[in-house]
């Protein structure tokens, strides 16, 4: 693997608890989770809560997002993994969360978002497929104090999670 | 001071991991206890994206200490979760909610609050789950004292009142707090400066004479600067120990976290003046949340595609076949493979393998048929059964059913222990009765289903399900192994008019309308037996090299659900090479239905690792599928089976095929004399 250089499981914890750091001092909220039984078992959340209105209806509703930043031991790259639910926590299914996402056209939005299990947890979440995170992820390897945040900053848009410029200073 | 204060109102938000460990506890601690249970909620007003002031709920609401996570202030809760409807619905919410403001105002009046100022926040959840059905009714309340009216002065930024420099230091003091002294303290401007005090050290040197140089702070239960309810508690309490501010005008200061860039500040607080009431609220409590209609009453959560492990099961399996329609397939018809009824004649190593393929589909609805139990040779084989079902002696059928259903219980299957009569085998005077209802049962049976799969071990019992898969006009499939071959092939559908259908061709290929293909009988006479490679299959049934059943089980699934995608169902016409020509042009038929190419027969050798895949036609006299059989079979019934039970000459004679071999024979004998002639 000379000319296709991937993230190391030990760079993404690095990344991840630099995350955590910048995450308290600025209070963002991300929490770093350690599962033992696993190589991969370090992942962080955050959970960020919005007002949207209903399309078609208009009325606003309250989602929470549950965004997972793990990493994936088949493809060698992070994974942003996430779960939206409503106030009385019903979960989204993966139509309701298409249907309420503006980011996508029809056109793309499947080969995009799709669900599959979280590495650690082994539960089905949705997910940014990440067939072509190396892709994005590549350049930063050897550029970026952090790839993970470098990587972040250009999906985050696609899955409403926001990246507050503090990140992109340590990166 | 004109007009009286509003609040802000608080909405509830819960984590689908609170119902979780409701779930658990009630399940595995609680039982039919019905006592309280303290939990904590969250709240931040740093959020800005959400416009309502939300209080969230989450699995570690139950446990014993709040983890503040530096940005969360603490709600005291108590969760009373009934065990039926009716004590849910008979509940007094009046009093309930009276209960929980009396023991707010003890905790004022004994001093705890003072302690812990954030037990003035509290809440409360009225709660019954349904744990068969995974929902949960539950109805939130954020008691807060009903006759406190206060009066609103002048208000102001806090930025717009203080220094920068004075308002980073507040906020630095405010972080130095545990998370229970940042509900409510006291701020204090003296000597051009801001000084945080927790309640418990200033509030009892605040006088009549200096408490005009104080501000009661409370972390607003809300992001912007409409107060939030709880403030009336607050009032109660500071009129409680300082009952000199009645009726008199008090600073306030409505703490809101907000971000400068990244940075975390202070600065959109607001300070308000505030004309206090008298201390004479009185013992009502308010504060119950209205429901998604805006009606006073209880919510529902519908948990059951998250938390019901067989519905989280059926999902994951029509999205992994979903993400075949989404990823490579849009045209795909999942829905009728879902649908389709399947019926497994024979539940051995080809009946497991089928249904399993099937299973992958999604098919929700599998019936097997099978005569014996499950052997000590069977599970090393047969994938759906273990050695405890050989140990048990369990009926095949039943086994493989129970099985399937505990590899995904979103299947309905169902066994049926069914003896196939089958021609040439007699049928005693004791037996009549018992045969007569396996007809009829496996007759319904047929009739019942979409797809009748055929997958015994020998060519006789294949007779009857042939002759009624025609009958009934159903789709057929039909696998057999030998050794190290195998043929799956689907039926001709029944039609009395056995015109072609023209269908355009490729050079090279020729093609056969479906109701014009042939049964397995058809086949049976006509295909030519005399190479190594056509061996009769089904004569040396079970003795076959272990793979062949799997390859053939999964190959007659794949052709039954090609032909359910084509518009013309089992009607699709067969093609078959009839030069090599074609293969020298490169040319194949492969755009039948979405799958591709939907053969009539797949002929497999595991000698050689060859497929070919041949189509033949209906034999007019077949003995199976013919309308001579087939209108024999509507006229006389069970009669007429009855004497093809008895004996399959029978059959010979129906179909004219005894006369056929005679007329063979006189042919022969003309050939002979006209060489004779010559």
């Amino acid at each position: 693997m000379d000319s296709n250089q991937t993230l190391t499981i030990d760079e993404f914890n690095l990344s991840i608890e630099n995350i955590i750091k910048i995450s308290n001092d600025i209070l963002d909220g991300w929490t770093l989770h350690v599962n033992k039984e696993n190589d991969n078992g370090k992942y962080i959340t955050k959970k960020s809560t919005i007002s949207i209105e209903e399309p078609g209806k208009g009325n606003p509703i309250t989602l929470t997002y549950e965004h997972h930043v793990v990493f994936s031991l088949s493809y060698s790259v992070p994974m942003i993994c996430f779960n939206v639910w409503k106030a009385d926590g019903s979960v989204l299914s993966m139509e309701e969360y298409l249907n309420i996402n503006q980011n996508f056209d029809d056109s793309n939005m499947y080969n995009t978002i799709t669900q599959l299990d979280h590495p650690v947890l082994c539960r089905p979440f949705l997910t940014l497929h990440p067939c072509k995170t190396q892709e994005i992820i590549e350049p930063f390897l050897s550029t970026s104090k952090n790839p993970v945040i470098s990587w972040l900053t250009v999906v985050s848009s696609y899955v409403h999670l926001k990246i507050l410029e503090e990140y992109i200073k340590h990166c | 001071m004109a007009n009286n204060l509003t609040y802000v109102q608080l909405s509830s938000c819960v984590n689908p991991s609170f119902w979780n460990k409701l779930t658990e506890l009630k399940l595995n601690v609680d039982k039919l206890d019905e006592a309280s249970r303290n939990i904590w909620g969250y709240f931040t007003n740093l959020n800005k994206d959400c416009v309502n002031s939300i209080l969230e709920v989450d699995s570690t609401s139950y446990n014993e200490n709040f983890n503040d996570q530096k940005l969360y202030i603490p709600f005291h809760g108590k969760i009373l979760n009934k065990n039926t409807i009716e004590q849910f619905k008979e509940c007094n919410k009046t009093d309930l909610i009276n209960l929980e403001g009396k023991t707010l105002l003890e905790s004022i009046k004994n001093g705890e609050v003072i302690k812990d100022p954030s037990l003035l926040n509290v809440f409360s959840i009225l709660c019954f789950a349904d744990l068969k059905k995974y929902h949960y009714y539950y109805w939130f309340s954020f008691p807060v004292l009903k006759d406190v009216i206060i009066e609103k002065g002048e208000e102001i930024f806090l930025s717009n009142k203080f220094t920068t420099e004075n308002i980073y230091k507040l906020y630095n003091d405010f972080s130095a707090l545990t998370a229970n002294q940042k509900s409510y303290f006291i701020v204090e401007y003296a000597s051009d400066e801001l000084k945080l005090h927790k309640l418990e050290d200033k509030l009892n040197y605040i006088t009549f004479e200096n408490h005009t140089q104080y501000y009661f702070a409370f972390y607003n239960i809300s992001s912007n600067n409409i107060p939030g309810s709880q403030l009336r508690n607050y009032v109660a309490l500071i009129l409680h120990y300082c009952p000199f501010l009645e009726e008199e005008t008090q600073n306030f200061i409505a703490f809101i976290l907000s971000r400068e860039g990244s940075k975390v500040t202070c600065k959109d607080s607001t300070v308000f003046e505030l004309k206090l009431p008298k201390a004479d609220h009185g013992q009502n409590w308010v504060g119950w949340e209205k429901n998604e209609r805006d009606k006073m009453g209880p919510k529902l959560a519908n948990m059951k595609n998250t938390l019901d492990p067989n519905k989280l099961a059926d999902d994951a399996v029509d999205l992994n076949l979903k993400l075949m329609k989404w990823r490579i397939m849009p045209n795909i018809d999942l829905e009728i493979v879902k649908n389709s009824k399947c019926l497994l004649l024979g539940s051995g190593t080809l009946g497991c393998s089928v249904a399993r393929t099937l299973l992958a589909w999604g098919v929700r609805i599998i019936t097997f048929v099978d005569n014996s139990t499950v052997s000590f040779s069977n599970p090393v084989r047969q994938s759906l059964f273990t050695f405890q079902d050989s140990v048990d002696m369990k009926p095949k059928s039943k086994a493989a059913a129970d099985n399937l259903k505990k590899i995904f219980p979103g299947v309905i299957a169902t066994g049926h222990q069914l003896n196939i009569p089958m021609p040439g085998h007699s049928v005693g005077e004791s037996m009549l009765e018992q045969v007569r209802e396996n007809v009829k049962k496996l007759d319904n049976l047929i009739e019942e289903n979409d797809i009748i799969f055929l997958l015994m071990d020998s060519r006789e019992s294949r007779w009857l399900p042939t002759l009624l898969g025609s009958h009934h006009n159903k789709i057929v499939i039909n696998a057999a192994l030998g050794f190290d071959t195998y043929l799956v092939m689907r039926h001709g559908t029944f039609n009395e008019n056995l015109t072609e259908t023209h269908s355009t061709c490729p050079e090279g290929f020729r093609t056969i309308s479906g109701n014009r293909l042939g049964c397995y009988f058809c086949n049976d006479i006509t295909a030519p037996g005399n190479s190594m490679k056509d061996r009769t299959l089904d004569q040396q049934c079970t003795v076959t090299r272990p793979g062949v059943s799997q390859i053939a089980g999964a190959l007659a699934v794949e052709l039954a659900v090609s032909v359910l995608q084509h518009s013309q169902r089992n009607s699709a016409p067969a093609f078959y090479q009839i030069t090599n020509k074609a293969a020298e042009l490169g040319c194949e038929i492969e755009n039948q239905c979405v799958l591709g190419l939907i053969p009539h027969t797949v002929r497999g050798f595991l000698s050689s690792f060859n497929q070919v895949l041949p189509a033949t036609e209906k034999f007019k006299q077949c003995v199976a599928c013919s309308t001579t059989v087939v209108e024999e079979y509507r006229k006389n019934g069970f009669e007429f089976l009855l004497q093809v039970f008895n004996s399959s000459k029978f059959l010979e004679d129906l179909t004219g095929l005894s006369e056929m071999f005679k007329e063979t024979e006189c042919v022969d004998v003309w050939d002979l004399s006209d060489d004779e002639d010559e």
